[in-house]
């Protein structure tokens, strides 16, 4: 075991926040890898610079990804961590736990890595930091023999993840734990052996508050809402108009002003066609007002970080879309796979798809996947004429009115 | 045998009675105190979840902890949420007061609800990433620190959502964040002509850079970097270590605020740049705890009630937030990338 | 080793002509094997699929996934 100093590191035990540096140290009691990590760690704190090197190689039998490669730059210095890989996990739905689940994954992890994790990666997986080329198969094969199996990591369908949902979530408007569940074992396959451009992500939130941020984090966002009208308790209404003023936090805040509150009756009343399914009035009085009976979800496409074309947020391809597990969720798989297929076909090496879409434009795209364009697709319609006219639509004859020759 | 593809473990294992029997069926919820949710069912159930925050990167002795405590006072279920809190799920009222003195006595961070700074959604920086502009888990460390009195209580005008990517990768969903940090690289990679020429294979090199700025050098038997398109964005050492990107004296923090990713009220909206440099100071980074906090208590002042950081900047005007900031507006802060020109002020109406 | 079969097994043809192909470059992306051995790029990705499962070929992630023989492309040091 090191025992030197870490002095920058050790200021970021102090204050009440709990500290990463307490739980590298407690992994170094068992492991000499996290032991070095601290001694690596305390390096690019003093030296203001990263030490780690990118890998390419996986080496799981059968699977293209689920371990990321990762070497310190100066391995005779550190070498228990000269390899230090990254093994994601695929969590289950929702991130609920067992503790006797929780314990198997510790368990295993004690055995062949550094005891380090991250619970969990912004994708949504457990993440195992930390352990060396020899071990990765063991370790994956013991994870499977417990019932776990890898997550998505390079240019494939990275691992799908869900909000709360029906779980613990009055607002959830399909059953996103289920979905998440069902959807990630049919794509297996694209999860694990990557084959298209670049990578690929499916969040699913159960309501517009998109508590997994899809709509910024998912290629594909896929948001609980519903077709019909919010439906109000008025009973309940009168018992929030005792405790808060419906006005001015519900009514006035209303991006669509189509809530009315008589005071005098107590009662408060919604223009359903101009409602646009924002949540904030059943946020802020979840007893009293519901989404509708006919729930379903948002399909969005293209949501990404900033590399390389700048961030984009998904945009509306299916406005509304029944997401039920009574029909395995088919018409969601069969359009996913419709959109894959065209995104693998005209994509350019890493380039997500929302790039491809932009770069071929939008129209191709719809003809491509088969939906027809519906205006909930755009905020408002185009400021050009500059229209490319199929021309297989138009009279092409080349004659004048008059039957001439033009 | 290892079975391929046998998917995630089944969520349904994973529920605690009470979840299961209310599946779907959940009425409403309350917060009754900071980092407690109650969420009744139609049934009258209830179950409480305790809210705690964790630095994300954690031992394996950590997660052991919170299982003899979930074991205690749970019945053995517990959860993470998206933004690394781990939530114990009470269905016996009983035991929530007795687990809220356990989490207290331990030193545990109870907290994160309603009208909080939750966790700060973060990447592996230093930790483990190849190439960070800055540390992550230390960043946030010292933010938290700072920010700590929002985060156990629920007195901000609205909730408060923080992200961290500690490069132009954006692993963190930051950009669409009330308030953002990310590491920025501000000057191109130094090549080592040497390391290439042993080995490294240079049309996948060239590939590799997302604005085309390397251009092969046969002659050299290496490559050229074009400085000026380069977006310092260390792809190509990821490609290869030949393509040193991290500069200590010049790597730093950018600032974006305004971003949400909920539809409530207004539009999803993106993080914008406010700050365009802030210097690496570690280990606890007091220029971006400092500029953050006052980001925060200027907002608290001024926003009317339920109004997050963007939805109260676009109401007074990004003219009006830099005066009142006293930030120094410059030329970094006027988008010359792909989608500038929808930020340019197409209209004769403005304040000062 | 266990699979989910979804696809049904792979056309031993086309695993011969990957590794025949794969024999002559360092590393490619599945598509252009696709293109260049005239076979459609699902038959390919089933085909590697089995191909790595048999311990033959590998994945790579270099920026983006690449395939090539296995142990043909080195661990950087
Ligand atoms: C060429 C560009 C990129 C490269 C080379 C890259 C590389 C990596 C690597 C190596 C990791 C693993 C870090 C570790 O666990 O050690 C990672 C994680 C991740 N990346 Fe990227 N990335 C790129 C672009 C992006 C983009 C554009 C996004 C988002 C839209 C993204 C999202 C993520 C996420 C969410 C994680 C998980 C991070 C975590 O768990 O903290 N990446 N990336
Ligand atoms: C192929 C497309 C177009 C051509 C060839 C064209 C051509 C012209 C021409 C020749 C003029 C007269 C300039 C002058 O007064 O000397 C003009 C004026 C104008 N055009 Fe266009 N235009 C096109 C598209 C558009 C579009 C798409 C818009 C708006 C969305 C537009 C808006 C205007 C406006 C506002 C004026 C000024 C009218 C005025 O004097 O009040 N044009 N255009
Ligand atoms: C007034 C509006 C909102 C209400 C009433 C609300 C309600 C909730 C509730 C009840 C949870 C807990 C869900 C669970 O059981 O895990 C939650 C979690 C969450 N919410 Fe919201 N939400 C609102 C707005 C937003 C917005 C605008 C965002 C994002 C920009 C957001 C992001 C999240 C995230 C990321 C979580 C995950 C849990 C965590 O923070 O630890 N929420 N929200
Ligand atoms: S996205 Fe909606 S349904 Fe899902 S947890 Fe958040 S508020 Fe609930
Ligand atoms: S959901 Fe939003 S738009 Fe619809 S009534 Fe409520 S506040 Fe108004
Ligand atoms: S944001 Fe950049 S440095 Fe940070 S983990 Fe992601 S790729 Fe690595
Ligand atoms: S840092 Fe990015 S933009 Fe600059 S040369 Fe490397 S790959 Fe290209």
């Amino acid at each position: 075991m090191t025992e030197k100093n870490t002095p920058l590191l050790d200021e970021l035990e102090k204050g009440k926040w709990p500290s990463f540096v307490t739980e590298i140290k407690r992994a170094a009691v068992k492991s000499e890898a996290a032991g070095e990590l601290l001694q690596v760690l305390e390096r690019s704190y003093k030296e203001r610079r990263g030490h780690w090197k990118h890998g390419g190689i996986v080496g799981v039998r059968g699977y293209g990804g689920g371990v990321i490669g990762r070497y310190v730059d100066e391995p005779q210095t550190y070498p228990n961590v000269a390899e230090f890989h990254t093994v994601r996990l695929l969590q289950p739905s929702g991130w609920f736990y067992n503790t006797k689940t929780l314990r198997t994954v510790c368990d295993i992890w004690e055995k062949y890595g550094s005891g380090l994790t991250n619970m969990h990666g912004s994708t949504g997986d457990i993440i195992l930091l930390g352990c060396k080329t020899e071990h990765i198969q063991p370790i994956f094969d013991e994870f499977s023999d417990a019932g776990f199996d890898l997550g998505g990591s390079g240019s494939c369908l990275r691992t799908p993840n869900c909000c709360v949902g029906p779980g613990r979530c009055e607002h959830a408007c399909y059953d996103t734990l289920e979905a998440c569940y069902n959807i990630t074992n049919e794509f297996m396959d694209e999860l694990h052996r990557p084959m298209w451009p670049y990578k690929s992500k499916i969040k699913f939130s159960g309501c517009a508050n998109d508590c997994t941020s899809s709509i910024a984090r998912s290629d594909c966002s896929v948001i609980g809402t519903w077709r019909d009208t919010l439906r109000i308790d008025q009973e309940a209404v009168k018992e929030y108009a005792a405790k808060i003023n419906i006005k001015a936090a519900v009514c006035d805040k209303c991006p669509t002003s189509c809530l009315t509150f008589n005071a005098e009756t107590q009662e408060l009343s919604v223009v359903g066609e101009d409602c646009t399914r924002c949540m904030h009035c059943i946020n802020v009085m979840p007893k009293a007002i519901q989404p509708g009976k006919e729930k379903g979800a948002t399909i969005l496409i293209g949501g990404k970080s900033t590399i390389v074309q700048s961030a984009f947020m998904s945009w509306v391809i299916v406005p509304f879309m029944k997401m039920e597990a009574e029909d395995d969720f088919a018409e969601f798989k069969d359009l996913m796979r419709r959109i894959w297929e065209w995104w693998d076909e005209h994509g350019k090496s890493r380039e997500r798809i929302g790039e491809t879409i932009y770069r071929l434009g939008m129209t191709k795209f719809l003809n491509g996947i088969e939906v027809a364009p519906v205006p909930q697709m755009v905020f408002r319609p185009r400021a050009n004429p500059y229209v490319f006219w199929n021309q297989d639509d138009l009279d092409r004859s080349g004659t004048a009115l008059d039957g001439s020759k033009l | 045998m290892a079975i391929l593809d046998q998917g995630p473990p089944h969520y349904k294992k994973m529920l605690p009675p009470i979840v299961q029997e209310n599946y779907g069926k959940w009425k409403y919820h309350e917060i009754p105190s900071p980092g407690v949710l109650k969420h009744v069912g139609e049934s009258g159930a209830a179950l409480y979840s305790v809210r705690v925050g964790t630095p994300r990167l954690v031992s394996i002795d950590f997660i052991r902890d919170v299982c003899v405590i979930a074991d205690e006072y749970c019945d053995g279920f517990l959860r993470w949420t998206t933004r690394n809190n781990v939530e114990f799920l009470v269905s016996d009222e009983a035991k929530l007061k007795p687990l809220l003195e356990k989490l207290e006595a331990e030193g545990y961070s109870v907290g994160g609800t309603g009208r909080s700074v939750s966790n700060i959604v973060h990447t592996q920086g230093w930790v483990h990433c190849h190439t960070p502009a800055t540390d992550a888990s230390g960043v946030v460390k010292a933010v938290m620190d700072d920010l700590y009195e929002y985060f156990n209580t629920m007195k901000l005008p609205a909730k408060l959502k923080m992200g961290l990517a500690c490069c132009l990768n954006m692993c963190g969903a930051a950009h669409c964040s009330d308030i953002a940090i990310v590491g920025v690289h501000r000057t191109p990679p130094r090549i080592n002509h040497e390391v290439i020429r042993k080995g490294t294979e240079i049309p996948s090199l060239v590939a590799s850079c997302p604005t085309g700025a390397i251009r092969p050098d046969p002659k050299n038997k290496s490559v050229i970097v074009n400085e000026d398109k380069c977006m310092y964005c260390g792809n190509c050492y990821t490609m290869s270590p030949a393509m040193e990107i991290y500069d200590p004296k010049n790597d730093g923090i950018a600032i974006l605020i305004g971003g949400k990713t909920s539809n409530a009220r207004t539009s999803p909206s993106f993080s914008r740049m406010v700050i365009p440099f802030l210097p690496n100071t570690a280990p606890r980074w007091p220029e971006t705890t400092e500029a953050i906090r006052k980001i925060i208590e200027l907002w608290i002042a001024n926003a009317n009630d339920g109004e997050r950081v963007g939805e109260w900047v676009e109401r007074i005007g990004w003219e009006r937030f830099f005066t009142l900031a006293e930030l120094p507006f410059s030329d970094m802060l006027i988008d010359d990338y792909i989608f500038s020109r929808e930020t340019f002020r197409t209209s004769a109406q403005f304040k000062y | 080793m266990v699979f989910k079969m979804a696809r049904g097994p792979a056309d031993p043809e086309v695993k011969a002509k990957v590794l025949e192909y794969l024999g002559k470059v360092q590393k490619a992306k599945s598509r252009d094997v696709a293109v260049a051995i005239g076979a459609s790029k699902s038959d390919v990705d089933n085909a590697v699929k089995e191909l790595t499962a048999e311990d033959l070929v590998e994945y790579l992630y270099i920026t983006t996934t690449f395939i090539c023989l296995k142990g043909k492309v080195q661990t950087p040091d």
